[in-house]
């Protein structure tokens, strides 16, 4: 009995109390999941009654009969790399000129980190009234300015609304990467720059020589999280495009969640759709695995 | 020297006109959705639409509220946001102390095993075994399902903060207690969590943002019941629902319903979202 009195009272004891309810329910919710989807991966599910044990017929119909899948995935890309090809220039741009020393630019930084905090949801909904076909703001806009005579439909075809996509998906991400670069530029000491000025050193030149090198390593990490935020892209996709037109700007994960759910007159297939999720997740791992092994450059000017 | 601070006085303007730029850009979006939200449905659906509603119909608020079931919805996101907030200041500052000042056998590998969550973290991939997971304590038809996995399953962000913050706190503070007779759980009663007002502010207003934005976790878990939808969830289910079109005006006072109290938290505590959304980035 004393024993165990002095076992509660002791330092580690109630340590490993107080985090272990924390490790039970980082399992249940990050690992059993992952678990989960191995284990349906391989079986015929449709959600009730019993699962068969199909072996790898549905990664079969993956690669052969699903082409509608590859086109989500390479729309992923697609769109991941065209936006980030807009928001990381931009977002540096906008930090350079925040680091300057002026007047009022904290105005602008708590003002253009703003759209960070609206849900991605709310901000589908918003773009796809600004782009409405026929009367949205931005038809009007284009119309009053004497761009266009008659209205755009910006959802009919596939690359408009990627365009559109891609457009709602930078105004809501340039701000947070904004605000991380312009952390790492803060980070640098203001003597380098005094001393590239006796050099003679300037403008893109300074940019180039001293202000790019300096940033790599924390520019490495921000590409990366910017990478695989925009690769797990859903809600905006869904409460935007919703897949349309035709399923043609369907993204990977708005694909295998209606394959889940059975959503936009998809059945309702957890084997399938957990082989799907499988690939896609080995996927999102390669692409990392790449990205860091292709940028370890950069992680070594920290040293 | 005159040319010179000319030239200056031209490229600093240029500065404050791009910057100008994309203000306008941030906010429009969200000045046309609060405007649009005072617009008859008729004027939002014809052509020749303005900025500026020609006559601002509050009705649309009135009706979003009482008989579209916003107030129902605004409950909700406020049950949610309440308990997940409550659940990521407990669960951060629990954590963050025990894998401060705790000495136990293991404590770095199991830290690191959270924190791996990182790069296992699948988003939607993953919705539907957590569904069933919760269908299995019969908890995948309640807002309390979402607030169990979002308080139980770890927010890596505010672990990092969490720890960090807690480790810069003197351990001589704790020394001290300790000789008093205070156990290890009493130090972090008694002493740490007063010390962590900075931190439980940081912590609460980004579990805040996430519960308050979430769309597919809650989505999923009241897809069956919409009395039990957050704000986000609601707004879309209209969106979705054949309802769309005659309802665009209160679809839009339903989107500056859940709009403003976000707007309002962030101009008041800018500096914590900033510092907290970025403390992450630094570690990671």
């Amino acid at each position: 009995m004393k024993r165990k009195k002095s076992l509660i009272k002791s330092d580690n004891f109630q340590a490993i109390m107080m985090i272990l309810p924390f490790l039970i329910g980082f399992i249940l919710f990050s690992y059993v999941p992952i678990i989960y989807i191995l284990r349906y991966a391989f079986t015929d599910y449709a959600g009730f009654g019993k699962a068969t044990f199909t072996g790898l017929a549905n990664f079969v119909r993956v690669f052969q009969r699903d082409p509608d899948f590859w086109q989500s995935l390479v729309n992923t890309v697609v769109l991941s790399a065209g936006k980030l090809a807009v928001e990381i220039p931009l977002a540096l741009l906008l930090a350079i000129l925040l680091n300057k020393k002026l007047r009022g630019l904290s105005f602008f930084r708590v003002t253009l980190f703003m759209p960070t905090i609206i849900s991605a949801a709310i901000i589908g909904l918003i773009f796809s009234l600004l782009f409405s076909p026929f009367q949205g703001m931005i038809n009007e806009i284009l119309k009053s300015i004497g761009l266009i005579t008659k209205p755009i439909n910006f959802f009919d075809t596939k690359w408009k609304a990627m365009l559109i996509l891609g457009i709602a998906s930078v105004w809501q991400n340039y701000g947070i990467n904004m605000i991380f670069f312009l952390m790492a530029l803060q980070s640098i000491p203001q003597e380098i720059y005094d001393c590239a000025s006796i050099d003679g050193a300037t403008g893109i030149r300074r940019f180039f020589k001293i202000t790019l090198p300096m940033i790599a390593p924390i520019f490495q990490s921000i590409l990366l999280m910017a990478i695989v935020g925009s690769l797990k892209v859903c809600d905006l996709v869904i409460s935007l495009t919703n897949g349309q037109p035709g399923g043609t700007t369907e993204v990977a994960m708005t694909y295998i969640y209606k394959s889940f759910f059975g959503k936009s007159g998809r059945n309702i297939e957890i084997g399938y759709a957990s082989a799907m999720a499988l690939i896609t997740a080995i996927f999102l791992a390669l692409v990392t695995f790449v990205y860091l092994k292709a940028t370890k450059k950069l992680k070594e000017y920290e040293a | 020297m005159s040319m010179g601070k000319l030239k200056r006085i031209l490229r600093n303007s240029a500065v404050y006109i791009f910057l100008s730029a994309f203000f306008v850009i941030s906010f429009f979006p969200v000045f046309f959705t609060f405007m649009s939200s005072f617009k008859s449905n008729m004027e939002i659906l014809t052509t020749g639409n303005r900025l500026i509603p020609k006559a601002f119909v509050v009705e649309n608020y009135i009706k979003a509220w009482k008989m579209a079931d916003f107030s129902i919805y605004t409950k909700n996101s406020v049950f949610l946001a309440v308990f997940c907030v409550l659940g990521a200041v407990m669960s951060s500052t629990i954590c963050g102390y025990a894998f401060s000042r705790g000495k136990f056998k293991g404590k770095e590998i199991v830290f690191y095993f959270m924190v791996s969550s990182m790069f296992v973290s699948l988003g939607t991939l993953t919705l539907y075994p957590l569904l069933m997971e919760m269908k299995a304590v019969h908890l995948n038809k309640s807002l309390w399902g979402v607030i169990i996995i979002r308080v139980f399953g770890m927010n890596v962000t505010n672990l990092f903060i969490a720890r960090g913050y807690i480790t810069s706190i003197p351990s001589e503070i704790d020394e001290a207690a300790k000789i008093d007779g205070c156990s290890f759980v009493g130090i972090y009663r008694r002493i740490i969590f007063p010390l962590c007002k900075p931190l439980i502010a940081t912590v609460a207003i980004l579990a805040f943002r996430s519960a308050w934005n979430d769309y597919m976790l809650p989505m999923v878990f009241t897809m069956t019941d919409t009395k039990r939808m957050p704000l986000v969830v609601g707004v879309m289910h209209l969106k979705s629902s054949g309802a769309a079109a005659s309802a665009w005006n209160l679809m839009l006072a339903g989107t500056v319903i859940s709009l403003v109290p976000m707007i309002v938290i962030y101009i008041a505590f800018n500096r914590f979202f900033i510092s907290g959304m970025t403390a992450g980035a630094v570690k990671g």
